[in-house]
C-alpha cells in the first residue's frame, strides 16, 4: 500500500497494512532545511522542497501546503508582522482599519496576499509527491477566520452583543473558505484541512458551537465534497469532548482530537469516523524518542480492533520539535506493522 | 439595604449583564451600601459562583470574558479612573512575553484577578522579562503571571524567576499559564505554579496570600 492507499483504507475502515501517520510537521520542515519560518510562510517553492524533504526523511504518510493562520486575513485587508524565523502575526485588523462588511470583498486565491503562494506549494506537492502521498491544504474554519478579521476579544463580544452582525460575519467567512478551499482543491491537493481552534469549547460553549459554527461547517465540507476533497478532516484543538458527536453531521470523514481528550471517549462519541491523535504537541519538544514510542505504541494498541485510526499528534509539531521523536512517531508504526 | 440587593448585582454579573450590573450598583450606592462591602459581598461572590462553575471540562473563555467585562464596568464605575483604589489582596504584574501577541487569555485572567480583589498591572503583550521584573519591583507585586500560546516561548518563561532573583526579588511568585505552556510541568518551566486555567491560578495566589499573611 502507497501513503494515500493507506490512508484512504483507515478513513473507510478497512485494514491497512500498517496504521498511517501523519505529522503536523508544518514550520518544522523550515527549520529541518534549515529555511527562516517568515521565508517558507511566503514562498511556495519553498514550502514544497522543505515539506518533500521532511516527507523523505521522516517518511510518514502526508506531506502540507500550509503556511500559518494569517493567510486569509491577510488576503482580505489585515495587516501582518513579519519576523525573522516565526510565524508572522495581525498587527492591525481588517475591521480596524475602518472597513465594514459591506465594503469587503471575499479574496480572490490567485491573486491576494500570500493565497497564490499556498497554491503554487499545492501544485509542486502534487506533482511531485501527490501520486503516493497525501497532499493536505489549509483552510480556517469560520470561526476562527471571524476572531482573525475582527481581532478575538471584539468578534466574542459581538457574538452576544450583536448577534446578527455576527452571523453575518460568519457567512462572509464561510464563503473566504470555501473560495480558498477550492482553489487549493483546484491546484491539486487531495483535501484541505479545515483547522478551527477557535471553535473549542474551550473558547466558546457546545451550544454556541452547534447554533452558529455547525451550518456553516456544514456548507464548508459539502462543498469540499463535491470538487472532489477525497475526505473532510476538521481540526478543533483542546477539550473537543462535547462537540465531538456534531462532527459527522458536518460531514466530517477525518476528527482531530487533542492531547486532552481520552481516546476511548472520542471513539465513543464518534463510532464511524476516523479520528487523528493525539500525542501531546510539547513532548516533541521535551519527551525522549522512548517516551514518544511508548505513548505511540499505547495508542496504537487502543486502536487496534478499531482501525480508523491516524496516529497524530493531537496538534502541530513544535517547529523547534527534536526530530529523534517524530522519527519516533512514525517507527512506531512501522514497528506495529 | 437588604443582602438581596446585593445578591441582585451579584446574579446580573453572573448573567454577564453589564447594563443591568451598572444599575445594581448604583442602587446600593444610593442606599449608602459602601463601596468595598459591594466588592465583597456582589463582585467577590460572583467570582465565587462562577469559579466553581469553571470545571476544568466546562471552561469557556466567552463565558467568563462576559462576566469579566460586567465586573471591569462595575469596578470603573465604583472607583473611575484616578480615584484611588480600595484595600486589595496585592498586586500582580500580568504580561505576554516577547514574541507572543495572543494575549485574550491575559485579558481574562486580569478581569478575573480584578474581581477578586486584586491590583492587576498588565505589561500587555510581546513583553519583554526584563519589563515584566522591573514592572515588580516598582509596583511591589506579590507575583508574576506570564501567559504562552506558543511553545517557542519556553526559553523565556525559563529566563523569569532568574531575572526576578537577579533583581533581589527572591520572594516573588511566578505563574505560567495558556495553551502552550500549560501542557509543561513547573519544574521544566523553572516557575511556582502552573495554571491550568484562570481560576486556578487564581486559587493559586489566593492560597500564597493566606501563607504570607
Amino acid at each position: 500500500m502507497n501513503s494515500l492507499e493507506r490512508i484512504k483504507a483507515a478513513v473507510n475502515f478497512e485494514t491497512p497494512d500498517r496504521v498511517p501517520v501523519i505529522a503536523q510537521v508544518f514550520g518544522h520542515a523550515a527549520i529541518l532545511d534549515n529555511v527562516a519560518l517568515d521565508k517558507y510562510v511566503r514562498d511556495g517553492e519553498l514550502i514544497a522542497r522543505s515539506q518533500i524533504k521532511a516527507l523523505e526523511y521522516y517518511g510518514y504518510d502526508a506531506v502540507f501546503a500550509l503556511m500559518d493562520t494569517s493567510v486569509e486575513t491577510e488576503a482580505t485587508g489585515s495587516v501582518l508582522t513579519y519576523l525573522q524565523n516565526r510565524y508572522p502575526f495581525v498587527k492591525s485588523y481588517v475591521f480596524s482599519r475602518g472597513a465594514n462588511l459591506e465594503s469587503l470583498s471575499v479574496p480572490n486565491p490567485h491573486k491576494a496576499g500570500r493565497m497564490p503562494e499556498l497554491l503554487k506549494a499545492a501544485k509542486i506537492l502534487r506533482r511531485e509527491v501527490g501520486g503516493e502521498v497525501l497532499v493536505v491544504g489549509c483552510v480556517l474554519g469560520p470561526m476562527t477566520l471571524a476572531m482573525q478579521l475582527l481581532g478575538p476579544e471584539t468578534a466574542l463580544y459581538l457574538a452576544i452583543d450583536d448577534p446578527e452582525s455576527f452571523a453575518r460575519l460568519l457567512d462572509f467567512s464561510t464563503e473566504v473558505t470555501t473560495t480558498f478551499g477550492l482553489a487549493q482543491v483546484e491546484a491539486g491537493v487531495h483535501l484541505p484541512i479545515v483547522f478551527d481552534p477557535s471553535a473549542s469549547p474551550a473558547v466558546v460553549p457546545d451550544q454556541f458551537f452547534r447554533e452558529f459554527e455547525l451550518p456553516q461547517l456544514k456548507r464548508v465540507f459539502a462543498s469540499f465534497k463535491e470538487a472532489g476533497a477525497v475526505a473532510n478532516w476538521l481540526h478543533i484543538a483542546g477539550p473537543t469532548d462535547l462537540i465531538l458527536p456534531f462532527y459527522p453531521q458536518a460531514g466530517v470523514d477525518i476528527a482531530n482530537f487533542d492531547y486532552c481528550v481520552d481516546p476511548l471517549d472520542a471513539q465513543k462519541a464518534l463510532p464511524q469516523t476516523c479520528l487523528d491523535g493525539n500525542i501531546k504537541p510539547l513532548s516533541f519538544v521535551q519527551a525522549t524518542p522512548e517516551e514518544i514510542a511508548a505513548e505511540s505504541s499505547t495508542l496504537l494498541g487502543m486502536f487496534a480492533d478499531r482501525r480508523g485510526f491516524i496516529l497524530s499528534p493531537g496538534c502541530e509539531i513544535p517547529p523547534e520539535a527534536n526530530p529523534e521523536n517524530v522519527k519516533a512517531l512514525v517507527l512506531a508504526s512501522r514497528k506495529r506493522r | 439595604m437588604s443582602n438581596s440587593a446585593i445578591h441582585l448585582l451579584e446574579k446580573s454579573l453572573l448573567d454577564g449583564d453589564q447594563a443591568q450590573a451598572i444599575a445594581e450598583a448604583r442602587k446600593l450606592l444610593d442606599a449608602n451600601v459602601g463601596r468595598e462591602r459591594i466588592i465583597t459581598e456582589g463582585i467577590e461572590a460572583a467570582m465565587t459562583q462562577l469559579d466553581s462553575k469553571c470545571t476544568a471540562e466546562q471552561f469557556n473563555l466567552l463565558e467568563i470574558m462576559l462576566v469579566g467585562r460586567a465586573v471591569m464596568e462595575v469596578m470603573k464605575y465604583l472607583y473611575p479612573p484616578g480615584t484611588p483604589l480600595p484595600h486589595t489582596k496585592g498586586t500582580i504584574v500580568l504580561g505576554t512575553l516577547e514574541g507572543d501577541v495572543h494575549d485574550l487569555g491575559k485579558n481574562i485572567v486580569k478581569m478575573i484577578l480584578t474581581g477578586k480583589g486584586y491590583r492587576v498591572v498588565d505589561c500587555g503583550k510581546d513583553c519583554p522579562v526584563e519589563k515584566l521584573i522591573d514592572a515588580a519591583k516598582q509596583e511591589s507585586a506579590k507575583a508574576v503571571g506570564v501567559s504562552g500560546l506558543l511553545t517557542t516561548l519556553i526559553p523565556q518563561v525559563r529566563r523569569v524567576k532568574e531575572c526576578a532573583v537577579k533583581h533581589g526579588l527572591k520572594h516573588i511568585k511566578i505563574l505560567a499559564g495558556g495553551a502552550a505552556l500549560k501542557q509543561a510541568s513547573a519544574e521544566s518551566l523553572r516557575v511556582d505554579f502552573v495554571a491550568e486555567t484562570a481560576f486556578d491560578g487564581a486559587r493559586y495566589l489566593d492560597l500564597i496570600s493566606k501563607e504570607i499573611k
